[in-house]
């Protein structure tokens, strides 16, 4: 759990949390230099048990329609709906993992990887964040999560936007608390070097 | 002794009965309503009284009554659920309120007066200083 200290290899580290849920997630730690780091939550895969659930249920269903109507052609609709909800599941819907990427000069970075392999990316540069924090909100029962407070250009002391991170893995707040700790390292001494130019 | 003491000391309101209400308006209506419903047509024309509303009505706005009570507590849970705020709205974070709240200076030896502590602070305070 030390810094790298004088050698070039990045630290890495991997430990199992859970999520709201009660479904296994992985949080895989990199430090790519003192000041640098990498989380990257996975979220755990569809599940064959889902997946025959759903598939069962639309093809019974199909198959109770096609002996009211004796069309055939709600079998083959139906083949190709399950066929196509999948893929359309599978690119914007199933979120494999989620990283976030924190540069103490730079910015911090958010990155969405889904199951089909599309990414979606968000940067936030530096000078617009204010503070990471965990917060708790009512989401069909109270949960804790963490979020990104950005400056408002305004007030010097006013928030303008909550940008909330993991939303897909929601983590639990054991998960929380070491994220919120390293990027809390991170940004006191982002604040330190930027106070003293 | 003890007694003697304990049945004295109830007050004089409650030994007695309590006094018979008042006739209110409601049973009135209540009355007239319940001759609509149950005297048969004929009965009523007869007396001359014709113009009444169909005993239909009778039925069904009872259970137009019952029917609205339950849709309104779906509604209110439905309106409950419309009105959480979102995880990315600022309204979880800070408001109007406690935006504008004066700060007033700490007296010596006192407790600090009633505060709403910024969302930073009560973080450091919670996770960072448990180690």
């Amino acid at each position: 759990m030390a810094g790298p200290g004088a050698g070039e290899q990045a630290m890495e580290d991997e430990r199992s949390f859970s999520d709201i849920c009660g479904g296994r997630l992985a949080l895989h730690r990199r430090y790519y230099s003192p000041y640098c780091l990498e989380f990257c939550l996975s979220c755990p895969r569809i599940s064959l048990r889902s997946l025959t659930a759903v598939t069962c249920t639309v093809w019974l269903a199909a198959y109770g329609l096609f002996t009211l109507c004796e069309n055939s052609m709600i079998l083959s609709a139906a083949i190709f709906i399950t066929l196509l909800g999948l893929l359309g599941y599978l690119h914007f819907v199933k979120i494999d993992h989620e990283t976030l990427l924190i540069i103490d000069s730079l910015g911090i970075q958010m990155t969405s990887s889904y199951a089909s392999g599309k990414e979606s990316t968000t940067f936030i540069e530096m000078g617009k964040v204010k503070d990471v924090i965990i917060n708790e909100a009512i989401y069909m029962k109270v949960i804790y999560y963490l979020c990104i407070l950005l400056k408002d250009p305004v007030e010097p002391h006013g928030i303008s936007q909550v940008v909330p991170i993991f939303q897909s893995a929601k983590p639990r707040l054991d998960c929380l608390i070491e994220v919120y700790r390293s990027c809390q390292e991170i940004l006191a001494h982002q604040k330190a070097t930027s106070a003293s130019p | 002794w003890c007694l003697s003491l304990t049945t004295s000391s109830i007050p004089d309101c409650l030994s007695k009965a309590p006094p018979p209400n008042p006739p209110h308006w409601g049973l009135g209506f209540q009355v007239l309503y319940l001759v609509w419903a149950f005297i048969p047509e004929s009965w009523l024309n007869s007396l001359g009284l014709t113009y009444w509303p169909q005993k239909y009505w009778a039925v069904a706005l009872p259970v137009y009554l019952l029917i609205t009570v339950f849709i309104g507590y779906v509604l209110l849970f439905g309106v409950n659920m419309m009105s959480t705020s979102p995880l990315d709205s600022i309204h979880n974070i800070t408001d109007n309120y406690a935006k504008n709240q004066q700060h007033k200076k700490d007296q010596e030896e006192a407790i600090p007066a009633l505060r709403d502590i910024p969302i930073s602070e009560v973080n450091q305070m919670f996770f960072l200083e448990a180690k």
